[in-house]
């Protein structure tokens, strides 16, 4: 159960180009990773980092979503980008954004701007809802985007290879904030892309000059990757994480990565150790997360002397999924429900 | 020219960056002036690839020739794939022959008794080094140039470093190894990487090495800064540092070592946890470094403050003991030391 309430957002109505501060809430909206990676609400960029976090309410997220869409979101590794709200967004017209999407990649392509010229020439983009995954009825459904294409030579019964795909979503927005958009926005703060970077931009510029919205550039920093590992290793005994592996970059000359991989089940011992004798199954505090890597640290430091917070935590995976500092995620199951009903 | 051999010459020419495939064309000596020069390199590979092959149906050119391009071209630039380094052990000084002859045809003739589908080939460069390539068969299919391992072996030296061998391959390599250099067995000494230089000199200890000095180094003379005294404590740490890291890492050009891995099997000791110090189990983890010069990275990791002094035995058992592969337990009274595991 989320412990916190939604953070208050930090300034009503809609601030052109107000990048970072959108940048907090759309964490609350990474969709189907909500339930899986444990995210509630809280900040990413650190402007206000919650010293205490629930575990995600239980939701069986197939119960309301379309297996096979579902299949589409986890399978790939997505780099995240913030978009502020989309002016004149509807979700009526999607048929119609196709259209005009795949005509504009293949005229920026014409003109040489994007590389692989020539390479991709019959290009067809398709919109689509992901209905099922807005968990209030304030948050916006989330739209699903393919671009299909045929090689140039590729014969008639060849089908088109899907060459990127991308979504843009909102999963449990703040309602006073949501409410407080003028009429004529949608609010889907969270862009997720994969694919090639050309294509990506391609289809940010069109949305950025359709929808008068812009983009920018989401990180995970260390302190939100240690929220992960610990949230992650807190789900253990309700469903195997396999392994906890955590990587971090030192910055000697030429520079050294450190990986550590550790037992699950030592990892959810250690973990049940620095849990607060007080707390309650169902929210980590600030503290906890920080005993529990620090108590790894310290088992590293003994072995082999080098000092872990001088460098940078640069990664974290389970066999839930992985999420990397420069904001790339990948979910690789969907946990039963039920999950986080610790009691 | 038989299926296999066209296979075999294009992915060569597929996998061997251009500038690189000129230079091994031109050492092969099995086509002639005229025709090296009617070779295009600045043709797309497929174009270029169809015409070395119509050169070589010229020449009536056969898989045994083709594998000497590829023999060629892994001994000019070895550090391709990763080396594993293994250990000849309980030789004797004179059982470890110097005769290239004697030691090439004993080892075909006991790598061809115990498998019979089998293409060896081997060769001595100048620096005294045996190639051997093994294409493997099974006992019902021809041997697999495709995948062939190769053994890099330096006579009178213990040490053989192996490339892509497959796991049922080795008893059958170590047997015909042992055979013919007359050694008891063949041991794993938990040391690869991709330089197959480095790999040498760390097994034959023969990089810069640095030795402990009492002696510390005369300090300049620094007048002209404000505190001098703090300025020479703080020259001294770095020095002290700095020696402390040369001694443990060695000097000059480190052998390039890209990853050390270590399954850690000890106990959790830290305070605050004592249910965790308390159970028996070990605290089980893998930690594995990698950086592109794992030795300059740990280095630099010592004389910056970043790694604490003095260094650990774990870390400068690498250069030490000349292997990156460990298995750290905790020391337990009477019981037998297992021989891949460091006690901690």
């Amino acid at each position: 159960m989320a412990c916190s309430p939604p953070p208050a957002t930090p300034r009503s109505g809609r601030a052109p180009g107000g990048g970072k501060s959108y940048a907090g809430r759309s964490r609350r909206s990474l969709g189907v990773e909500l339930t899986n990676i444990g995210i509630t609400p809280g900040q990413l960029t650190g402007l206000r980092a919650p010293t205490s976090r629930g575990f995600p309410k239980s939701r069986n997220i197939t119960e309301h979503v379309d297996p096979e869409q579902i299949a589409l979101l986890v399978k790939n590794e997505w780099k995240l980008s913030y978009v502020t709200p989309l002016y004149q967004f509807r979700h009526v017209q999607l048929k119609s954004y196709s259209k005009q999407l795949s005509a504009f990649i293949v005229s920026e392509k014409q003109q040489g701007i994007a590389v692989e010229i020539g390479l991709e020439t019959n290009f067809k983009v398709v919109f689509s809802v992901v209905l099922g995954l807005a968990e209030t009825e304030d948050d916006a459904e989330t739209v699903f985007i393919q671009i299909h294409s045929k090689p140039p030579f590729a014969g008639d019964g060849d089908v088109p290879k899907i060459i990127w795909s991308g979504w843009l979503t909102c999963v449990g927005g703040n309602p006073d904030y949501l409410r407080s958009l003028p009429s004529g926005f949608v609010c889907l703060p969270l862009f997720c892309a994969s694919g090639s970077e050309s294509l990506t931009s391609l289809v940010k510029l069109w949305f950025e000059r359709t929808f008068d919205c812009s983009f920018g550039t989401l990180n995970l920093n260390s302190t939100y990757l240690q929220w992960l590992a610990s949230m992650w290793t807190g789900c253990h005994h309700v469903s195997s994480i396999r392994y906890l592996k955590l990587v971090w970059n030192l910055p000697a000359q030429p520079p050294l990565d450190i990986s550590y991989t550790v037992h699950p089940q030592d990892a959810w011992d250690l973990w049940n150790s620095v849990r607060e004798q007080d707390s309650t199954g169902d929210t980590i505090g600030i503290n906890e997360v920080e005993r529990f890597m620090k108590g790894l640290e310290s088992h590293f430091f003994r072995h082999f002397r080098i000092y872990l917070s001088a460098g940078m935590l640069t990664k974290v995976s389970t066999a839930f999924g992985s999420a990397h500092c420069d904001g790339k995620i990948k979910v690789c199951t969907l946990l039963q429900p039920g999950i986080f009903n610790i009691s | 020219m038989e299926d296999v051999a066209k296979e075999l010459l294009s992915r060569l020419v597929r996998r061997i960056p251009l500038v690189r495939l000129r230079h091994v064309l031109g050492r092969w000596e099995r086509l002639s002036k005229t025709q090296l020069l009617s070779l295009d390199f600045t043709q797309p590979k497929w174009a270029l690839c169809e015409n070395l092959l119509s050169l070589c149906e010229e020449n009536e050119i056969a898989v045994k020739d083709l594998t000497e391009i590829e023999m060629l071209y892994r001994s000019e630039y070895p550090d391709q794939g990763v080396w594993h380094v293994f250990q000849l052990v309980d030789t004797s000084e004179e059982s470890l022959s110097s005769d290239f002859m004697h030691f090439r045809d004993q080892f075909k003739a006991n790598l061809k008794d115990l498998i019979n589908h089998v293409s060896i080939k081997m060769k001595k460069l100048e620096d005294e080094s045996v190639w051997i390539r093994i294409a493997w068969g099974g006992n019902f299919s021809r041997p697999n140039h495709l995948k062939p391992t190769y053994v890099v072996h330096h006579l009178q030296t213990p040490y053989v470093f192996v490339s892509s061998l497959a796991n049922k391959h080795k008893p059958l390599l170590f047997q015909a190894l042992a055979l013919s250099a007359h050694c008891g067995s063949v041991k794993d000494v938990n040391l690869s990487g991709r330089c197959l230089t480095a790999l040498r000199d760390l097994s034959m200890r023969q990089y810069k090495q640095v030795f402990p000095s009492r002696h510390q180094k005369r300090l300049e003379e620094r007048d002209l800064l404000p505190n001098p005294s703090i300025e020479n404590e703080h020259i001294k740490l770095a020095e002290y540092k700095q020696q402390v890291a040369s001694e443990v890492f060695g000097d000059g050009v480190l052998p390039k070592l890209e990853t050390a891995v270590y399954k850690l099997e000890t106990k959790y000791r830290e305070h605050g946890s004592e249910n965790l110090a308390r159970r028996d189990e070990p605290f089980r983890g893998v930690v594995k470094f990698s950086s592109s010069n794992l030795l300059e990275s740990l280095k630099y990791c010592v004389s910056s403050g970043m790694a604490s002094t003095p260094v650990t035995p774990l870390l400068s058992s690498i250069t030490h003991k000349g292997r990156n592969y460990f298995v750290i337990k905790d020391k337990q009274h009477g019981s037998v030391p297992n021989t891949s595991a460091s006690k901690f």
